[in-house]
């Protein structure tokens, strides 16, 4: 989303979803995942909208929908791509929309090209593209060069034309397993509704091609002109109530909170960082830095941004991978906070050996958790393992204060309800300790590595109290101590003169604590409810809300005003907080035409351009490097999207043989004995992983709870009626499923819900197996992630749970 | 405010639970609700089939979702139904009660006083759904209470409460039976089977249910109504009986249907299946 838009955000919210006239519910499992979602898309199904399930299962969600399709998992860019031709082919799309609010025009470098499934710049060596040619054309004030019509063949538009031009609804169902027809009427009944939104979750992002696939969402949206509308954009469901939250906090390696970049191995000084991220991120990463270091950051001192760590570039360390690393040796100790690791990374015999290649491992979670007690593990000798492990009791949610980021980006606050059980502690008071207890076995040190331990502004009280933490976050006047009142504040204040540890949520404790906020009215009747809580950015309700409006700056549809310029007042005026660069500038200045304000283009990006607004025309005298405003987000694999086979798949690419799986894939090869690559010949079905709506996440904490395991009291491999006939098995017997790296014994429940299916001529099956179960726990129960695949989406690092290749037997 | 005490001023109308399984997605959020509320103790499960966890009730289970997968023409309906005690206008079960445990209470909930009950099983073998459970320790019967001591106290029923996706919904008799119809008939254009279940039944049931399908692919029997040898040995031969017959005749009619009552007329698994008054399972 964010190499489209301009932020890695869901763009509506839950409360919206009641505007929509019809879903696509694709890679969501919502009523099991996210059982509130049903609530409002209830309300829209009430009048009249029409649900669409794209599933490798028929699930809890497909039950409530109007069009089923069992899609193979892993094949969703073939028919998102069908989609995408017939949108184009038959002018299906918004045609102002796209012209005013979107790329479409902008000409695209010379030297851009796809050939036999690679895109122009790629180096097989590497396995990494450079990326020179996925440019627009810059006239010689280095703006990108639009041309006159959709037609000129650089133009975006041409380019998308061209490139989908390969995928049919044949070729999709060839490689999908849907029907041709049925992706057609998908298509039919998507695109004639008007708004019309998305949802996703994890069965998009969990894939090797994750980026590409919402990159095809993005895509379709911003060609039907539904982005920035009630009812409309893409709504990236976040799997947890603070998922949305601790994104924002920078739970991604390669990001400081707020999404600053984190600065890398060659950015020695600020002025380093600002050559590779743009200037747009000076105010946000000295604020950030202010908030963190107080008084001691100065501008003479570079705000102490050599005090930061920084990340070497080439390599990954996104969660997967740092357990390659650990397994390397790199890392002497692990504290494990909310993660049930051993039962959660892929390929969990990498956590396993890994877990026992450490000096110390610290655990925080409310139960014994598998990873808290690795050594236990059937199979493992405790004799032989010298990791100290040492557990600390964490206070459930209901147990401290603080604020919860939803995935409609409300920053909700809440009050503890009852004291914590025994010695268990919130998060932030275990971590305090912990600093504090750290800073004290320093003193006297005059070591200079040390001084960010010193220097550290760490003011959240004798007894933290996690309203300072938000404080702090919300922003500080630096010059007169008081909390900054709101994000307008935040962002006229002069650099260095203001504080905020998270720059998105600046002015969130500005007048009261705005989290805390209950009112429930919602005047305008379109579930904006801006009187509860607050939503990143401003109060923003609805990102991108500019697009709902023509050129003239009035509402497209009257019976769904978000905003308007209000020329008696000369302001964007409007229910919801206009999401503008400037609230006073109208649609015929500049700042006002702009709908996404957060790409550099200010336009939505069909075409993923490598691109720097502000780049100076002529190189700077001094000779250093220049700054340029902001770089756009890019896509290690590809400018647009194209479809490529998991890969641990059950058949070819028919689109590029030769080029079969993602190229810009990295394979796992630490420990080459179990981050094995199976064959379809020993391994001919295709496994993929899921959630139970009675159990959350890896388990952890609802395994323990017996009402949830009397609900859902055991995991299980859904399996298809030919297969179980194949194979003759009845209902409930014991299998054994394995893959190229491990096994796993489990009942198999015998369903219509998955369905035998074609794929390039071949019958094929899906197994579905839930992963929330592990070896400890009230419900012991074999883990999933025993046979996936470690290998991740080369651009947001996430792994392919949703599909690798298993065998099947009876056990 | 206290529980158990029926808050003052609040109108003692018939009330009903709409259960609209067009919106029901099965989570069984309402089965945790119950266990929670009721401090009922967990019961140990496995699969039984589909997501469903449990076979039947409990005396520790008053509520479960049933799921049917229907799979024709190419078609796959996944069907939910959150079973527990109907609260029937003409409950058998008060009926066949011999202790006069069981009672309805105004807002129409059929309600089990534990003090009074001896455990002797009558309301079990007369329930045409098999709803109360005897806890064989206890000796004592129990069920779905409908929540008395939320309703009375101006709370909806915990599994109502609980509800995200809106399938279940409680009010005033009159004014939600007004929902259901429209509602039924929304329904009936995407589901042409789609019937209100518990209208007719029982004489009309507190739960009552927006089937999507006909009642038997929920394992259901429509137009149920009590068993005919309760009707008859409780309305008509006990009140009679008791006065105008003497002797050895009156002593073997009330062992026959005394028998009769208790089910020991039943025990054919195939007499069973094809009994036309059963209500089905569940």
């Amino acid at each position: 989303m964010s190499p489209s838009f301009g932020r890695g955000a869901m763009t509506n919210s839950w409360s919206d979803l009641q505007n929509s006239e019809c879903f696509l519910i694709a890679g969501s499992n919502c009523a099991e995942n996210h059982p509130i979602a049903m609530r409002w898309i209830n309300k829209a199904k009430e009048k009249g909208a029409k649900v669409i399930v794209v599933d490798p299962r028929f699930t809890r969600t497909a039950s409530q929908a109007d069009i089923f399709a069992q899609i193979r998992p892993g094949a969703d860019i073939a028919y998102l791509g069908a989609i995408i031709k017939h949108i184009i082919d038959n002018k299906l799309y918004d045609a102002d929309y796209v012209s005013n609010y979107t790329n479409a025009l902008v000409k695209i470098n010379k030297d851009f090209k796809f050939d036999s499934g690679l895109f122009s710049g790629f180096d097989a060596k590497t396995k990494k593209y450079n990326m020179d040619s996925w440019a627009y054309q810059l006239d010689d004030q280095k703006k990108p060069v639009k041309a006159a019509s959709f037609d000129d063949p650089d133009s975006v538009f041409s380019k998308l034309k061209e490139h989908f031009s390969r995928y049919t609804f044949e070729t999709a169902e060839n490689i999908s397993g849907i029907p041709a027809a049925k992706i057609k009427e998908i298509a039919d009944t998507f695109c004639s509704a008007k708004p019309a939104t998305i949802l996703y979750a994890l069965g998009m992002t969990q894939h090797t091609t994750a980026v590409q696939g919402i990159r095809c969402y993005a895509i379709i949206q911003l060609l039907l002109g539904n982005v920035g509308k009630a009812g409309g954009g893409i709504n990236a469901l976040r799997g947890e109530p603070n998922v949305q939250g601790s994104t924002d906090m920078a739970n991604l390696y390669n990001n400081l909170p707020g999404y600053l970049p984190a600065p890398n191995h060659t950015d020695k000084t600020l002025r380093d960082y600002l050559v590779h991220n743009g200037s747009f991120q000076q105010k946000h990463i000295v604020s950030m830095l202010k908030a963190w270091f107080g008084e001691k950051a100065t501008k003479d001192n570079d705000y102490c941004f050599g005090y930061m760590p920084k990340f070497n570039s080439g390599v990954n360390a996104s969660m997967a991978r740092v357990w390659d690393l650990v397994n390397k040796g790199q890392f002497k100790m692990v504290i494990n906070i909310g993660s049930n690791s051993l039962v959660s990374i892929p390929n969990r015999a990498v956590v396993r050996q890994g877990l026992a290649k450490l000096d110390m491992l610290v655990v925080a979670d409310l139960f014994e958790t598998e990873t808290a007690q690795f050594w236990r593990e059937p199979g493992v000798n405790p004799a032989d393992i010298k990791t100290e492990v040492i557990f600390l009791p964490a206070a459930f949610v209901y147990e401290k204060d603080g604020s919860l980021t939803n995935s409609s980006r409300w920053i909700q606050w809440k009050d503890a309800a009852i004291k914590p059980l025994g010695d268990a502690k919130p998060d932030l008071d275990i971590l305090d300790l912990l600093y504090k207890r750290v800073k004290k076995l320093y003193e006297g040190s005059t070591d200079p590595k040390d001084e960010p331990i010193f220097n550290a502004r760490w003011d959240y009280g004798e007894e933290p109290k996690a309203i300072k933490v938000l404080q702090e976050l919300g922003g500080y006047d630096e010059t007169t101590g008081k909390v900054l009142p709101t994000l307008a504040d935040y962002l006229k204040a002069p650099v260095g003169a203001v504080s905020s540890g998270c720059w998105i949520y600046a002015g969130v404790t500005g007048n009261g604590n705005l989290a805390a906020k209950r009112k429930n009215d919602d005047p305008s009747g379109l579930g904006l409810f801006r009187n509860w809580s607050f939503a990143w950015p401003g109060n923003i309700r609805i990102l991108y809300n500019r697009a709902s409006c023509d050129a003239n700056g009035q509402p497209v549809d009257s019976k769904r005003k978000l905003v308007w310029w209000d020329a008696a007042n000369q302001v964007w005026a409007g229910n919801d907080g206009a999401d503008v660069v400037d609230k006073t500038k109208g649609p015929d200045t500049p700042e006002g035409k702009q709908a996404f304000r957060m790409n550099p283009e200010g336009i939505g990006r069909l075409f993923a351009a490598k691109y720097t607004s502000g780049m100076p025309a002529t190189p700077p005298a001094d000779g250093l490097p220049p700054i340029g405003i902001r770089p756009a987000g890019v896509c290690n694999d590809g400018p647009i999207p194209e479809f490529y086979e998991p890969v641990e798949s059950p058949t070819e690419n028919i689109l590029h043989p030769q080029v079969s799986s993602n190229p810009a894939v990295v394979m796992p090869a630490t420990l080459p004995e179990v981050q094995k690559v199976g064959k379809k010949q020993d391994f001919p079905y295709v496994l993929t992983t899921y959630g139970v709506t009675e159990h959350f996440c890896a388990g952890g904490i609802t395994r323990n709870i017996p009402v949830l395991n009397e609900l859902m009291p055991e995991p299980f491999a859904e399996i298809s009626k030919n297969l179980a006939k194949k194979i003759g098995l009845n209902d409930g017997d014991k299998v054994e499923l394995s893959s190229a790296r491990g096994k796993v014994q489990v009942r198999c429940l015998v369903t219509d819900r998955i369905q035998s299916y074609k794929v390039n001529g071949k019958e094929t099956e899906t197994i579905g197996m839930p992963w929330s179960w592990g070896f400890a726990s009230l419900s012991p129960g074999p883990s999933a992630n025993e046979l996936t695949i470690g290998v991740i989406d080369p651009t947001a690092g996430t792994p392919e749970y949703k599909c690798c290749l298993v065998n099947l037997r009876r056990a | 405010m206290l529980f158990g005490q029926p808050k003052e001023g609040l109108e003692m109308t018939k009330k009903m639970i709409l259960v609209d399984t067009s919106k029901c997605t099965g989570c069984k959020a309402c089965s945790a609700a119950c266990k929670e509320w009721n401090d009922l103790p967990a019961e140990k499960t496995t699969l039984v089939k589909s997501y469903q966890s449990m076979k039947d009730f409990t005396p520790n289970t008053y509520t479960y979702i049933t799921f049917e997968e229907k799979y024709e023409n190419s078609k796959l309906q996944w069907l939910f139904r959150k079973a527990q005690c109907f609260h029937c206008s003409e409950p058998a079960c008060l009926k066949a009660c011999t202790s006069n445990a069981i009672s309805k209470t105004d807002y129409g909930f059929v309600v089990i006083d534990r003090e009074k009950c001896i455990g002797c099983g009558y309301c079990v073998e007369n329930c045409p759904f098999s709803v109360p459970k005897v806890d064989k320790v206890a000796n004592k019967a129990s069920k779905c209470t409908g929540c008395t001591d939320r309703v009375e106290n101006d709370l909806k029923p915990a599994c109502v409460s609980i509800c995200q996706p809106g399938a279940l919904d409680y009010g005033d008799m009159d004014a939600m039976m007004d929902k259901a119809k429209k509602r039924l008939a929304e329904v009936q254009k995407k589901y042409p089977m789609a019937n209100l279940y518990g209208e007719k039944e029982m004489g009309g049931t507190t739960y009552k249910y927006i089937l999507l399908d006909v009642p038997k692919a929920y394992g259901l029997t429509a137009n149920v109504s009590a068993p005919l040898s309760l009707t008859l040995w409780k309305d008509l031969i006990r009140p009679v009986g008791t006065w105008a017959m003497g002797g050895a005749a009156a002593a073997v009619l009330v062992g026959v249907l005394t028998n009769a009552v208790k089910g020991n007329y039943k025990k054919d698994p195939i007499a069973d299946q094809s009994e036309p008054e059963k209500g089905g399972k569940h």
